[in-house]
């Protein structure tokens, strides 16, 4: 295991990513590094078909690099086996996926319990996470609801809490809005705010939104599988 | 672990084909649980037919009762040998009978005929029998055309119900009692007065084989040495058991083929099955790649779905094995290619035969759901998370 710096949570170093299309190369991300410090919310921004969910992937351990070197937590995932990775991830990430991703024959509750299935935590211990997740996104009254007796914005609070049930350092969300409408992004967006304030969570969030993207502390520009960096004024002054 | 309620539910969710999936599964199970709970009744019959204690003593070469005869003057040298066991009244438990088979017409249209073993029994004949009772009417009286029959007998042949009159070689024999003899091969027979038999097949002075009764293993081997070992009798003697497990290849028919069928049908269930779980990952293949997403390993989402296929295959048993139940005990006949003759027995759906069944479900679940659960596996979760 290599130590990376404290403050340092995620690190790519020349990370390349092709794929196989046909028995043609086709490069995804193109020798890219890339520093995210605890604490930080950043959103990634791109064109469709720039790499924006190949980081994301990556980053959560789901796809593996062509090249380079990938440390989340000071963990360089490259050495992990298929089987370490699916643990490591159930223990230091969450997830939030743009179509919630819920399982639709599971509650609310059941819903944000799967995670902690794959601890030792016993029954009680994880209906009081569960709760008290649901009780943060403010969904305490729709526990035994199945993901159809929801809107879409109550489907992505509980796939929220899903993901942040487990205590992970690091949130990472694909277009957790992209299938919201105004005020429900909102209020995604200001849950996502306070996890990064409030509970100090790390947040990679890919986002096609401009004022999504507002929210974040540092905004990622993909072009082409590599990164330009973009003050969010300017992006603004851009429209 | 997946949560169990997870599959439970995603069954309920597609019950049309869940409900498709276990009414095949239920119906393979019904139909193996009647092929082996056949076979399981046949070999009862056959099993609960033989007491070691009982000698069946046949003219050298025969196979059967049916094709040995034996002199009347040899039949009573056999009577003074030592060995043979008494009653309470002193009288030596030796049957000497004679067993002729009669082609005698099913009830039923289009039914057809079927060979009937009749036996002419001395007085002396049911006591050698186990478990010989008579349930109903009476026994047939010496020097009278009467006979008796078993309830299943009854049921089959044509004049063979109680009262009614049964052709034998052309001479009609009254039917006045049902007897019962412990479900043994005893019951797939008519027995009437031995001398009255004689007479009516114009067999006298001629025996087919003789039942003797002996105290213990040790006399039945002296006996039978004694017999077989004496160039003048020509005969040989057996005990029962190895009497009827001769008698058996028609149970080795029914069994081959029983077996047979029910292994042809549990392939193709398994395909059934195995078409049902592809369907299943297939549309759940977003749910599959969250799991693995959220930290749920391979194996663990393999046994998810294997544990989702054996739900669907026993909830299929459990269909089958209960259509049986009603069956249990429903008796038939089969031809006895020994003697020729039809042999009568009842399916027994004893625990054996459902636990065959409950295996035969257990393997449709499992290798059914095997290759779809490797598939479910074996999705990269980025593919898998962008199914629709």
């Amino acid at each position: 295991m290599t130590n990376s710096a404290p403050e340092t949570l995620v690190k790519l170093r020349e990370v390349s990513k092709e794929y196989m299309r046909d028995k043609i190369h086709v490069p995804v991300l193109s020798n890219t590094s890339l520093d995210i410090p605890k604490g930080e919310f950043v959103a990634v921004m791109g064109p469709s078909g720039s790499g924006k969910s190949t980081l994301l992937n990556l980053v959560a351990g789901i796809d593996r690099p062509t090249t380079g070197t990938i440390i989340v937590a000071g963990q360089v995932l490259n050495d992990l086996s298929e089987s370490k990775l699916t643990r490591w991830r159930s223990h230091h990430l969450g997830f939030i996926f743009q179509l919630y991703n819920l399982m639709p024959v599971l509650t609310a509750f059941e819903n944000v319990e799967l995670p902690l299935l794959l601890t030792p935590l016993s029954k009680r211990q994880r209906a009081e996470h569960v709760r008290t997740a649901l009780r943060i996104v403010g969904l305490s009254d729709r526990m035994d609801h199945y993901p159809r007796q929801l809107s879409g914005g109550q489907e992505q609070r509980v796939a929220i809490a899903r993901a942040l049930v487990n205590d992970p350092v690091l949130l990472l969300a694909d277009e957790p809005t992209g299938n919201l409408d105004a005020t429900a992004a909102q209020e995604i967006l200001d849950l996502l705010q306070q996890l990064n304030e409030e509970f100090e969570k790390t947040i990679i969030m890919v986002t096609h939104d401009p004022r999504a993207a507002r929210r974040a502390h540092r905004m990622l520009h993909l072009e082409k599988g590599t990164f330009v960096e973009t003050e969010l004024d300017a992006l603004e002054a851009a429209g | 672990m997946v949560p169990i309620k997870y599959n439970i539910r995603s069954l309920r969710n597609r019950w049309v084909s869940s409900l498709m999936t276990i009414l095949g599964t239920g119906l393979v199970v019904w139909a193996s649980v009647l092929a082996f709970g056949l076979a399981d009744g046949l070999d009862h019959t056959l099993a609960i037919s033989g007491d070691p204690l009982d000698l069946i003593v046949m003219r050298k070469g025969a196979t059967s009762e049916t094709n040995s005869i034996i002199s009347e003057s040899t039949a009573r040298e056999i009577d003074t040998l030592a060995g043979v066991a008494t009653d309470a009244a002193g009288n030596k438990l030796y049957s000497s009978e004679l067993v002729v088979v009669v082609n005698t017409p099913r009830r039923g249209e289009q039914a057809g005929s079927a060979n009937l073993i009749v036996r002419g029994v001395p007085p002396v004949g049911k006591q050698v029998r186990t478990g010989f009772r008579i349930v109903e009417g009476r026994e047939n009286k010496p020097g009278l055309r009467e006979a008796i029959t078993s309830r299943t007998m009854a049921r089959r042949f044509v004049g063979a119900g109680l009262g009614e009159k049964l052709d034998i070689f052309d001479a009609p024999f009254e039917i006045v009692g049902i007897f019962e003899a412990g479900g043994s091969a005893s019951e797939s027979e008519v027995w009437t007065d031995l001398e009255v038999l004689a007479q009516a097949t114009k067999r006298e002075g001629v025996r087919s084989a003789l039942q003797i009764r002996v105290n213990s293993p040790d006399d039945a081997a002296t006996l039978m040495n004694r017999i077989e070992n004496d160039e003048q009798f020509g005969l040989k003697a057996v005990t029962e058991p190895q009497y009827f497990l001769d008698q058996a290849q028609a149970g080795m028919a029914i069994k081959i083929v029983g077996r047979t069928i029910a292994i042809v049908l549990t392939i193709g269930a398994m395909f059934a099955v195995a078409n049902t779980m592809y369907a299943a990952v297939a549309s759940r293949a977003r749910e599959i790649g969250t799991l693995r997403a959220v930290g749920f390993s391979r194996r663990t989402v393999l046994a998810s779905f294997l544990l989702e296929s054996l739900l669907l295959c026993l909830a299929g048993g459990a269909v089958g094995c209960l259509g049986a139940l009603p069956l249990n005990g429903l008796s038939t006949g089969t031809a006895n290619w020994a003697t020729f003759s039809e042999l009568t027995f009842s399916f027994r759906f004893g625990p054996a035969v459902l636990a065959q069944a409950v295996l035969l479900a257990v393997l449709m679940g499992v290798i059914g759901g095997l290759f779809p659960a490797i598939r479910a596996t074996r999705m990269k979760i980025v593919d898998a998370l962008r199914e629709i």
